[in-house]
């Protein structure tokens, strides 16, 4: 089993992402009408794979494997899937894993391109403390992108109901108050995973640069998605900003994570 | 020993008909000792319910000889001294085994694939077995029905689905809510369709019935029904606050709830869900404030279009719910040579013959 390594494994597990995504429009098509554990098993193969990987290039590495941003990415992704697979096993939440395999399926691509998968010199942090901050950040990611895909499946809920379309009614989708509950509670367990997670970077710091705080564009980067998050939240509990706007703002913020997450690492000094 | 049915149902005959050979519960049991000592046949049962009146039976008799002396018996029984054209019907195997599969499934009811026959037909089999009016041919036919009924329901979608306006409601309403169990519904104008609206919710959880209808009387008499509370009509608006879902069924020829009335209410909500189900006509709320957020609106047309698209998935389940039928049918009984369904002899038109 030499010829399976952990780049060849999380390959594999991308494939079960892509054959989940394409199995998703079937049931997408036919209105999500009938609890199908094919999907959740797609996933469940996926997840198996996923973690070999993980397992794999950790053992490797003899240290959490957050160290670059192939490993960051597959981190994030694995987070996501292991968190749908718990969520799953309530059959009305099931459906998460249409809507997630396509997120998936792409990031995971992403992560397969070359150039993200370098290894150089042993990471500047040392310490579990570098990994541990990397895997909190990490992690709440992975459940801000599931708080996302919740939000994605809110608002096509909520689109059908507004506009009477039958399926809205045919559909198993969960009813759109569970929905809106498992957004807000994975964005509330991503945002106290990210605080945990940032509330070492000083300490971090301090190690590698001798202060507590410097204007590296990770780290502005990192707080700014932080509070963002934290109006989001406040702006829920406190201003009645439900529905569709909660929705929107869980997609949109980590859209927005997604689409500048790498680009401002590779833009990091204190990251690189 | 063959089965042999005979009946009335709603497809046969109207209600003034089916009403005067309908069957009390409490006599059942004397009626198939009757049935029985006299002769008939070695087992029976008797359904009656508001659409059918019908005596399922295993006889050593021939099939004509059978249902001629249990259509004899159901005229006697309930002196029924008017003519009959044909609204007694009588099956032999295997469609007298067919139509028992059907009538479980709910293939033969008024509200085709409805649920509540099943439930019938159990306690009309219970009842006989009780009191050991059956033996091994029906108890085989009616422990297949039961199966087949179950079978169907998870093999098809002919169960799925609501195709009552009130039932559709309910639907709609788990669709936003996780569970009724604490919600508030508010009936304005206190009309038969948004009764029947208000009692399907009460029967899935709701929490509790406000009533407000022009005339209070009305209101405070619907309100008692429901168990619930009456609200004066130019006082509704003060509940909002605490209101989940709205039926309203007004007389009035203009909007009772627009959007500006409403927009600023949604803030007292604190912006939770409602969902409002407009069944008047002309319509009582302005479709406008279907766009506003967390509000779902749906008039009498929607619901019933839904219903009506329910309905025609049902009607497009009937030919796989046959198949299954007729495979157990074949698999689970020898096939009668015989003739497979006649009409009422005309011996029996005139009773008083």
């Amino acid at each position: 089993m030499d010829w399976l390594t952990d780049k060849v494994s999380f390959a594999i597990a991308v494939l079960f992402y892509g054959i989940s995504m394409v199995y998703s429009v079937f049931l997408w098509r036919k209105g999500f009408r009938q609890d199908n554990r094919v999907n959740y098993f797609l996933l469940l193969g996926a997840a198996v794979f996923h973690t070999t990987a993980m397992i794999k290039r950790g053992f490797s590495l003899e240290r959490c494997p957050v160290n670059n941003l192939f490993e960051a990415t597959m981190f994030v992704t694995w987070t996501m899937v292991a968190t749908y697979l718990v969520l799953g096993i309530w059959s009305r939440l099931r459906f998460l894993g249409a809507f997630a395999s396509p997120v998936l399926f792409c990031i995971g691509i992403f992560a397969l391109m070359p150039g993200l998968d370098l290894r150089g010199t042993e990471p500047e942090f040392g310490g579990g403390l570098s990994s541990a901050h990397a895997t909190f950040i990490l992690l709440s990611y992975g459940a801000f992108g599931l708080s996302s895909i919740a939000g994605i499946m809110y608002v096509t809920q909520e689109h059908d109901l507004k506009y009477h379309k039958l399926r809205a009614v045919l559909s198993l989708l969960p009813p759109m108050e569970r929905l809106e509950k498992v957004m807000k509670w994975l964005l509330i367990s991503g945002f106290i995973l990210l605080t945990i997670g940032l509330a070492q970077s000083p300490f971090l710091l301090k190690q590698k640069f001798n202060v507590y705080f410097t204007n590296d564009p990770k780290l502005i980067w990192s707080i700014i998605v932080w509070a963002i998050y934290l109006t989001l939240i406040l702006m829920h509990a406190r201003f009645a900003q439900t529905g569709r706007r909660f929705a929107w703002g869980a997609i949109g913020t980590f859209a927005f994570v997604l689409l500048t997450f790498w680009g401002i690492n590779l833009l990091s000094p204190a990251h690189n | 020993m063959p089965i042999v049915v005979i009946g009335l149902s709603h497809h046969s005959s109207p209600v003034t008909i089916r009403e005067r050979f309908a069957f009390a519960e409490t006599i059942i049991p004397e009626a198939l000792q009757k049935i029985r000592a006299s002769g008939i046949a070695e087992e029976a049962v008797i359904l009656s319910t508001c659409n059918r009146v019908e005596i399922y039976v295993s006889t050593n008799l021939k099939d004509r000889d059978a249902s001629t002396a249990l259509q004899n018996f159901l005229v006697e029984h309930h002196n029924y001294r008017d003519e009959l054209n044909g609204e007694i019907y009588a099956l032999s195997e295997p469609k007298s085994l067919e139509h028992l599969f059907k009538v479980a499934a709910g293939l033969d009811s008024m509200v085709l694939g409805e649920t509540e026959i099943l439930g019938q037909l159990k306690r009309a089999y219970d009842l006989a077995l009780q009191h050991k009016h059956t033996g091994s041919r029906l108890n085989k036919a009616f422990q297949k029905a039961f199966n087949v009924a179950k079978q169907i329901r998870t093999e098809t979608n002919i169960q799925r689905g609501s195709v009552s306006v009130g039932s559709v409601a309910v639907e709609l309403a788990e669709k936003i809510f996780t569970s009724l169990s604490e919600r508030q519904v508010m009936v304005i104008g206190a009309g038969e369709t948004s009764e029947k609206t208000a009692r399907a919710l009460l029967s899935r959880g709701a929490h509790s019935i406000l009533v407000s209808n022009r005339s209070h009387e009305r209101a405070v008499a619907l309100a008692a029904e429901l168990d619930g509370r009456a609200v004066q009509f130019d006082e509704w608006v003060n509940e909002f606050p605490k209101i989940d879902i709205v039926i309203s069924s007004t007389a009035a020829p203009h909007y009772v709830l627009d959007r500006a009335k409403l927009e600023p209410m949604m803030k007292f909500r604190k912006n939770r869900s409602l969902l409002l189900i407009d069944i008047a006509v002309p319509r009582d709320i302005e479709p406008e404030v279907n766009f506003l957020e967390n509000v779902y609106l749906y008039n009498i047309d929607d619901l019933q279009a839904i219903a009506d698209d329910y309905l025609k998935q049902r009607r497009e389940e009937i030919a796989r719910c046959e198949k299954i039928i007729s495979d157990k049918v074949k698999g689970a009984f020898t096939v009668s040579n015989d003739m497979k369904y006649f009409p009422s002899p005309d011996s029996i038109a005139t009773a008083s013959q």
